[in-house]
């Protein structure tokens, strides 16, 4: 949908600003209660979910022009979504996070670009990854492993790196635990190998819509020609791509993160731990796993009234509120390794603080995108835990980044590197 | 108007260049406001202000507010900003964003006050205030609220208001940036003997700096004030459970949580009275019932059932048990009991069986069940489901809001707010909930004698004809009142009224005069009239 579709949402915002806050009831401290990372960074009003709809209103009114802060409004923003959770405590039909996404493709359409974005969009244009490398380095963490190459060989179950592991050489032990767990329990997976090409999914976030629609139809082209029936990924943005957006153009596949692939394995009994991490770990939820890990519930329908001016919608309309995410698995999982303890931060689910790194923040302000690490680091130190534990490779590279800046002591992992110690 | 180079530099050498900005889509985000589509205006923005300025100190705000003195300019601050009351109300008005000066200074104890500053939240303190075994009083319109805001610049009634006061009762000492640019320290601040009293040793300015009403953003920047807090008997975080939207928190031994329904209005006014007599109840208010009589029993179903939305409303309105629930829950309220000892909320209890039995009220029997206990629990200590408000239509517009003794309201406010709101929900551009749509703090001060009724109009702020509908209603509304012998409310002051028709509303307030002793405190206190014009006071003085 256009800007210009969710006027109502626009005018329908009360700007109670309750999408500043975690959900109100959650608060359990002074600390710890802001749930947007722009408006605590940016400040003015106008770097809120709220201020962002007005802004959105006033352009589509012709109150305001194209400004050089116009564009860090509508960028400066990890588009995390928690704010659109905190507004739907409320409100079935506030759609915030749809407004801010709008309003970037709507940008982009008018060539109200940021250079940052721009050098990344034409690496991915050209090289089909968000991470400025050579498509030719795209397989290497894949080197030596015998797995089936879906180029050529079909299987029922596609690992898909995604490009921060792919080309992240910290990472790429990642990517081989999972495709050798998933061997080990007898699945038939194969990798796309150098062949692989982004999810498309960030290009979404930063409102290229047209460079997502391509990279989705060829993966979903991909996949298919591979008998593909399962689609597994250990990147949270990749997850949400393939699992929210996908599915709106078609796409039926089966899409499991590999932590919920590992939290099958172990209830069936197919990994079984064998040794103890005696470690107090907490646990972040990467946003497109948590809040925005809720599957994609197809509707077409029209808002109708009743009672005069009761807002309803016919047929019934679902609401993605990030209540139903991927949160239980993670967890479960964490709790199963022998020794391991399991302390919550105070903002977690779908009220979670953002790692920093999405939306194109980390592309284009740095500081902004480390600056929101550390507030989650702050979070994660003040529980007592040794660990900071994420299942995004994403989110762990910006921990790691910001720990690096900041002599932080706290220890870093992905999920899975933890079941692969304790196997 | 457009800020001189000159004046908009001498405002970024006090804050810095990252804290002003007079861009167009900056400034347009503060315009925008709730209600605001009410006003003469038609829009949902408020006049544009010339900049936005986030000052991070009381010595900065003190710095904006004399330079506006030195250029004859206006300024306006807000702390969270809610409502057309935060923005400018006319042209020519510098914004002050207090978020920047956010930190909650203090929580004595021993003394039962915290100091905060003015970007700290109703919720933020709650929480901090219950792991010391105390609550704050959270108004009316939700924990997501100012603090400071409320204590200083509005009215300030809240659910809670019965057993932890009004916000206006709850204002201990405070730092004040006065409209001149001086610095005043109320109360015992003001005698260097700390924060704990509001009235001396030292100024004791409560009256002249807020009032009843509240200064409204046009009397100077409060920048620090001590609030009285209050016992919590309840646990030092109070857990919640549920998905999102059906949060909820288990009830603790010593609590209690409500819907008491009675057989006439006469009655329900008798419960009140009985109530503030017996001193029970740790909150006390009408909340559901602000999504009308005819829908309340069905909506609130969402927060019981995560997998409901609005779209099931009708559905849920023609089950059995809502059907019962909207019968039975005529004329109710909330009632949370809370026990600091067992005998105590063993006390409570009896009383009000009691009250019940002397008045024929009773517990609402669908509302005791365990899941809608702990959502009404929940709801009503943290006022954390605010936003239920804009829930049905888009949006809503308070009327009739008037305070008074529990007979007067429901004898006298009552009739004509249900008479003007039920023949324009007939017309169709406004939600049909009912003719009770009313929401009322059984309390508007702490122990009790003066409550509130505050009859909810829901209309789409989208649909051009709703707001039409709206204003229709606001207008009648607020007739009514003036035939009543009774002043508009919050439906004059969105729909921006003329300087006569608003002199005549206020000429039905209960004590008129106050209106010409706020405009000589106006004259006095703001020489140069750098405050926003939202001050309430006559244009003249007339007594």
């Amino acid at each position: 949908m256009a800007l210009e579709d969710y006027r109502a949402v626009m005018e329908r915002c009360a700007r109670g600003s309750f999408c500043k806050w975690i959900p109100l009831a959650h608060i359990k401290s002074w600390r710890f209660a802001k749930g947007c990372p722009s408006i605590e960074y940016g400040g003015f009003h106008s770097y809120s979910a709220t201020g962002r709809l007005a802004v959105s209103l006033s352009l589509l009114e012709g109150r305001i022009n194209y400004t050089d802060e116009l564009l860090k409004i509508a960028y400066k923003c990890q588009v995390c979504g928690a704010c659109d959770v905190s507004c739907k405590v409320c409100r079935d039909v506030m759609e915030t996070l749809e407004v801010i996404r709008a309003l970037r493709v709507k940008l982009v359409e008018d060539g109200q670009l940021l250079p940052e974005h721009m050098y990344v969009i034409e690496n991915l244009r050209k090289e089909d990854n968000m991470m400025m490398k050579s498509k030719a380095e795209r397989g290497k963490w894949a080197e030596g492993l015998d797995v089936k190459d879906l180029t050529k060989e079909s299987a029922e179950v596609v690992f898909h790196a995604g490009c921060h592991i792919s080309f992240d050489e910290d990472q790429w032990k990642l990517a081989r635990a999972a495709v050798n767990l998933l061997k080990n329990a007898g699945i038939d997976v194969g990798i796309m190998g150098k062949d692989e090409a982004c999810c498309g999914g960030k290009a979404y976030d930063m409102g290229y819509r047209g460079e997502f629609t391509k990279y989705a139809q060829n993966n979903i082209e991909a996949w298919n020609r591979a008998g593909v029936k399962i689609v597994v990924t250990s990147c949270s943005d990749g997850y949400f791509a393939f699992n929210r957006l996908y599915p709106q153009l078609g796409s039926r596949f089966e899409v499991l993160h590999t932590v919920e692939f590992i939290h099958r394995l172990i209830k069936k009994g197919k990994i079984k731990f064998s040794k103890t991490i005696p470690m107090r770990v907490t646990y972040h939820d990467p946003c497109h796993l948590g809040r925005m890990g809720e599957p994609y519930i197809p509707w077409e329908g029209i808002e109708k009234k009743i009672r005069g001016q009761i807002i309803v919608h016919e047929p019934s309309k679902p609401i993605m509120r990030g209540g139903n995410g991927i949160y239980k698995q993670p967890r479960e999982v964490l709790r199963s390794i022998p020794g391991l303890e399991l302390i919550e931060m105070e903002r977690v689910k779908e009220y979670s603080w953002c790692c920093g790194a999405g939306g194109g923040v980390k592309e284009a302000y740095p500081d902004f995108s480390l600056w929101t690490a550390k507030e989650r680091l702050e979070e994660a130190k003040a529980t007592g835990a040794e660990a900071i534990v994420s299942a995004c490779p994403w989110c762990e590279r910006n921990f790691i980044d910001t720990s690096n800046g900041n002599g932080e002591r706290m220890k870093i992992y992905d999920i899975i590197e933890l079941v692969q110690q304790a196997i | 108007m457009t800020l001189s180079r000159e004046v908009y530099q001498a405002l970024e050498d006090i804050v810095g260049p990252d804290n002003i900005s007079d861009d167009p889509a900056t400034l347009d985000s503060y315009a925008f406001q709730w209600v605001a589509e009410l006003s003469q205006r038609g829009s949902k923005f408020m006049p544009r202000p010339e900049a936005a300025l986030l000052p991070g100190s009381t010595e900065e705000v003190q710095a904006i507010v004399r330079t506006c003195n030195r250029y004859k300019i206006k300024c306006k601050a807000f702390s969270t900003g809610w409502g057309p009351y935060a923005a400018p109300k006319t042209d020519g008005v510098i914004q002050l964003d207090l978020r920047r000066m956010d930190r909650i200074l203090e929580i004595d104890e021993k003394n039962m006050f915290a100091v905060v500053e003015p970007y700290v939240i109703g919720g933020q303190l709650q929480a901090e205030a219950m792991k010391v075994g105390l609550n704050t009083h959270i108004i009316g319109a939700g924990s997501s609220c100012s603090v400071i805001a409320a204590c200083t610049s509005f009215l300030g009634p809240g659910p809670d208001s019965i057993y932890m006061g009004h916000s206006s009762e709850n204002l201990l000492a405070m730092e004040w940036v006065m409209p001149t640019g001086d610095i005043l320290r109320t109360g015992s601040l003001g005698s260097g003997a700390g924060w704990f009293c509001g009235e001396g040793p030292g100024p004791s300015l409560r009256g002249i700096a807020r009032g009843r009403r509240g200064a409204w953003g046009g009397l100077g920047v409060f920048t620090k004030c001590a609030v009285k807090l209050s016992p919590w008997p309840g646990p030092a975080v109070m857990p919640v459970e549920g998905v999102i939207p059906a949060y909820n928190s288990p009830l603790p031994e010593n609590f209690r949580a409500y819907t008491l329904a009675f057989p006439t209005w006469e009655s329900y006014a008798d419960a009140y009275n009985k109530i503030y007599d017996a001193e029970i109840g740790y909150i006390a208010h009408r909340q559901f019932n602000l999504l009308g009589e005819e829908v309340w029993p069905a909506y609130i179903m969402r927060f019981i059932d995560p997998t409901k939305t609005t779209d099931d409303l009708e559905e849920l309105l023609r089950l059995p048990e809502i059907q019962k629930l909207k019968v039975e829950g005529r004329r109710s309220f909330q009632l949370v009991l809370a026990g600091v000892t067992p005998r105590d909320i063993e006390y409570q209890k009896k009383a009000l069986n009691e009250i019940l039995v002397e008045t024929g009220g009773r517990i609402v029997s669908k509302m005791a069940e365990p899941a809608m206990e702990r959502f009404t629990l929940l709801y009503l200590i943290k006022m954390c489901f605010k936003e239920i408000n804009m829930g049905l239509a888009g949006t809503y517009i308070g009327t009739f809001a008037q305070h008074g003794t529990p007979d007067f309201l429901v004898s006298h406010l009552r009739p004509a707010a249900e008479e003007a709101l039920g023949r324009h929900q007939r017309k169709g551009l406004i939600a049909d909930t009912g003719a009770d749509s009313m929401m009322a703090a059984v309390s508007g001060i702490g122990g009790g004698g003066d409550c509130t009724f505050e009859q909810f109009c829901h209309y789409d702020p989208h649909n051009k004809e709703s707001v039409r509908g709206a204003l229709a209603y606001c207008a009648d509304a607020a007739r009514a009142a003036r035939e009543r012998g009774m002043h508009g409310g919050l439906e004059d002051i969105a729909r921006e009224i003329s300087k006569e028709e608003l002199e005549e509303s206020r000429r039905h307030a209960p004590q008129p005069i106050i209106y010409a002793f706020q405009r000589k405190i106006k004259e006095a206190f703001d020489p140069n009239d750098i405050g926003d014009g939202s001050y309430i006071a006559t244009e003249e003085v007339k007594y």
